[in-house]
C-alpha cells in the first residue's frame, strides 16, 4: 500500500477530490492533499491521496544534490572534483537537456 | 518526453551513474573503516519499498561486503496488531460492512474466530460476510453513501496514508454510516526503537538510516534530525529508484568518513521538502490524536499511532462499537520471526518457515503478506542477492580484496 505513483491532474472535481490520470489513460478519484492544485499539474498519489506536487525544476534540485555529493567525495578521494562531476553529468547529459530545456521553456 | 518517463530515465534505468556510484561506494568504504574503527557499516532503511529496491535491483550484491543494508519496521501491514484484525472479522461476521486495503485483506491473525475458522478478513468474506476491498478512502466513501449500510472503513497506514483520511474527515465528507477504525502508525518513534535496539542488545549498531522517502514528504525530511542530532549517527531522506537508494548510501558514508553529522540530508529533492507538506500536517492535527500504538510484535511504542480525536469520536468505531484491544502479549502465529525481520535482527532466511510453511500464496506470518514486506520482497527477488554476498566474501576470504 505504500506505493506512491506520478499521475497528472485531469480535473479538479471539488475542493477535495481531482481526477489523476495514472499513465496509460487510467483515471482515478483521489483526495487532494496538497495547496494550490492545478489541471495539468504532475503529482504523486499515494493510496488515493495526492502527496505532493512533482516539477521539473525539483528533479533538477535533486540532480543537483546528486552531483554535489559526487564532488565532495571525489574531494575525499582527491580526485579533482570538477572532472568527477563532468563525468557524472556526461552520464546523463542527454537527458538533463531534455528537463532543462523543457523546464527553461515554461 | 514527459516528466515521469524523464524522472525513470534519470534515478531507474541510469546504469553508467549507478556504476559510478558504486564505484565510489566501493572507494570510500575502506577509508570510512579505517576512519571510524567500525568492522561493519549496518545502514538501516524505513521504507517496505526502499527494501523491494534494494533487493529487486540487486543493490545488496553492489556492496562492498563491509556495508551491510538492512530492513527497518517500515511496513504498516506488517506491524498492524493481531487483535485489530481480530477485531475486523467480528465487525464483519456481525454484519457490518468492512472497507480494507488489498494488502491488509490476507493478513493472519493469531487466534481465530469461531472454533478456528476464520483467521483473516479473506476468509471472513469467502464465509460470507461483507467484505470490500477499497483503492482508497475515496471509494469506501462513494460506495459507503450508497446504500447507508453500516460500515466500518479499516484504516491502516503511515503519515502517508493520514492524509487521505484527515481531508476528508476535515472536509466533513465522511458519511455517517462509515465509522473508522484507526490503526495508524507513526514512523519516527519505531525507527528510534529498531536503532536503540541495536544499540543495546551489542549488536553492530546501526552507522546510518535510510529515512522513508514518502512518510517525510508528508512529515518534512526535518523529522529525522533527532538520529543526527541525539544519536550522532547520519540519516538521509531517499527516493525510491535505485539511484536515490544508492547515493542514500554514498551520503552515509561521506557523512561518516567527514564526521560532519548535523542535520538530515535530504536527497529526494524532487518530492520532498525540509519542512513537509503543511497543508496535510494541518489537517492531520486537525483531525487525529498521538496515541500510543501496538506494533505487531514488538509491543507498545509510546506516542506511535494517530486515532481519532474527540471532535470525530462519533466515527471512531473503536469507541462507538466498544472495541477491545487484547492486551499485547506475542501476536504472530507459532514459529514466525517477523518481529526480528521487522526490527532488523534477523533475515526474512534465516525464518526457519521462509519459502516453506511460510510463502507469497500462503503467507504465515505478516511480514509475508504485502509486497512491501521484507519477507514477500525477499520471497520473490531475494536469494539470490544473499548468494552473491556470500560468493563475494568467500572470494575475499580466499583470495584476498585482489580477488
Ligand atoms: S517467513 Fe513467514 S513466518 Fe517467517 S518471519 Fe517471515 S512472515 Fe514470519
Amino acid at each position: 500500500m505504500c506505493w506512491a505513483v506520478p499521475a497528472k491532474v485531469v480535473s479538479i472535481d471539488s475542493d477535495f477530490v481531482a481526477t489523476v490520470d495514472l499513465g496509460g489513460n487510467t483515471l482515478k478519484k483521489v483526495a487532494i492533499g496538497v495547496d494550490n492544485l492545478q489541471v495539468g499539474d504532475y503529482v504523486m498519489v499515494h493510496a488515493g491521496v495526492i502527496i505532493a506536487k512533482l516539477t521539473k525544476q525539483q528533479v533538477i534540485e535533486n540532480i543537483k544534490f546528486i552531483a554535489e555529493q559526487i564532488k565532495e567525495v571525489a574531494e575525499i578521494e582527491g580526485i579533482n572534483p570538477d572532472e568527477a562531476v563532468k563525468s557524472f553529468m556526461d552520464a546523463f547529459s542527454y537527458i538533463l537537456k531534455d528537463v532543462e530545456g523543457e523546464s527553461s521553456g515554461g | 518526453m514527459d516528466l515521469p518517463k524523464q524522472i525513470e530515465l534519470i534515478f531507474r534505468e541510469n546504469t553508467p551513474l549507478a556504476a559510478k556510484i558504486s564505484d565510489e561506494i566501493a572507494k570510500l568504504t575502506p577509508k570510512v573503516i579505517e576512519k571510524t574503527g567500525l568492522d561493519k557499516i549496518k545502514i538501516m532503511n524505513f521504507c517496505g519499498s526502499h527494501e523491494w529496491t534494494t533487493t529487486h535491483y540487486g543493490l545488496r550484491a553492489l556492496m562492498p561486503k563491509e556495508v551491510e543494508l538492512i530492513p527497518g519496521p517500515g511496513c504498516p501491514v506488517c506491524v498492524t496488531p493481531s487483535s485489530d484484525i481480530e477485531n475486523m472479522i467480528k465487525l464483519a461476521i456481525d454484519g457490518y460492512r468492512v472497507y480494507t486495503f488489498g494488502d491488509a485483506f490476507r493478513l493472519p491473525t493469531v487466534n481465530h474466530y469461531k472454533k478456528d475458522q476464520i483467521g483473516s478478513l479473506a476468509m471472513a468474506k469467502a464465509a460470507g460476510a461483507d467484505v470490500r476491498i477499497a483503492y482508497s478512502f475515496v471509494d469506501a466513501i462513494e460506495d459507503a453513501k450508497k446504500d447507508n449500510k453500516p460500515s466500518v472503513f479499516f484504516g491502516i497506514g503511515f503519515e502517508t496514508t493520514s492524509p487521505s483520511y484527515a481531508v476528508l474527515f476535515a472536509k466533513g465528507k465522511v458519511p455517517k454510516n462509515l465509522m473508522f477504525y484507526s490503526s495508524i502508525k507513526l514512523t519516527a518513534p519505531a525507527a528510534e526503537y529498531a536503532v536503540k535496539l541495536h544499540k543495546a542488545t551489542k549488536r553492530t549498531p546501526v552507522s546510518g538510516v535510510i529515512g522513508p522517502g514518502h512518510v517525510s514528504t508528508i512529515i518534512g525530511a526535518m523529522s529525522w534530525d533527532f538520529f543526527p542530532v541525539k544519536y550522532k549517527i547520519p540519516a538521509v531522506v531517499s527516493g525510491f529508484e535505485p539511484i536515490d537508494v544508492l547515493t542514500g548510501v554514498l551520503v552515509i558514508l561521506k557523512d561518516l568518513y567527514t564526521g560532519d553529522i548535523k542535520f538530515t540530508n535530504l536527497e529526494y529533492k524532487r518530492v520532498t521538502t525540509i519542512k513537509g507538506n503543511l497543508y496535510a500536517q494541518e489537517k492531520i492535527r486537525e483531525v487525529f490524536d498521538v496515541v500510543d500504538a501496538i506494533w505487531r510484535g514488538i509491543g507498545t511504542i509510546p506516542k506511535s499511532g494517530l486515532d481519532l480525536n474527540e471532535k470525530y469520536s462519533e466515527y471512531n468505531a473503536r469507541l462507538q462499537l466498544g472495541l477491545k484491544e487484547k492486551p499485547w502479549d506475542y501476536d504472530l502465529p507459532p514459529g514466525c520471526r517477523c518481529n526480528e525481520v521487522t526490527l532488523g535482527t534477523a533475515y526474512p532466511d534465516e525464518c526457519p518457515l521462509f519459502m516453506k510453511a511460510c510463502t507469497p500464496a500462503r503467507p504465515w506470518g505478516p511480514c509475508m503478506v504485502s509486497m512491501e514486506g521484507a519477507c514477500a520482497v525477499w520471497a520473490r527477488f531475494g536469494s539470490s542477492q544473499r548468494v552473491l554476498e556470500i560468493i563475494k566474501e568467500v572470494k575475499s576470504n580466499v583470495l584476498g580484496s585482489s580477488g
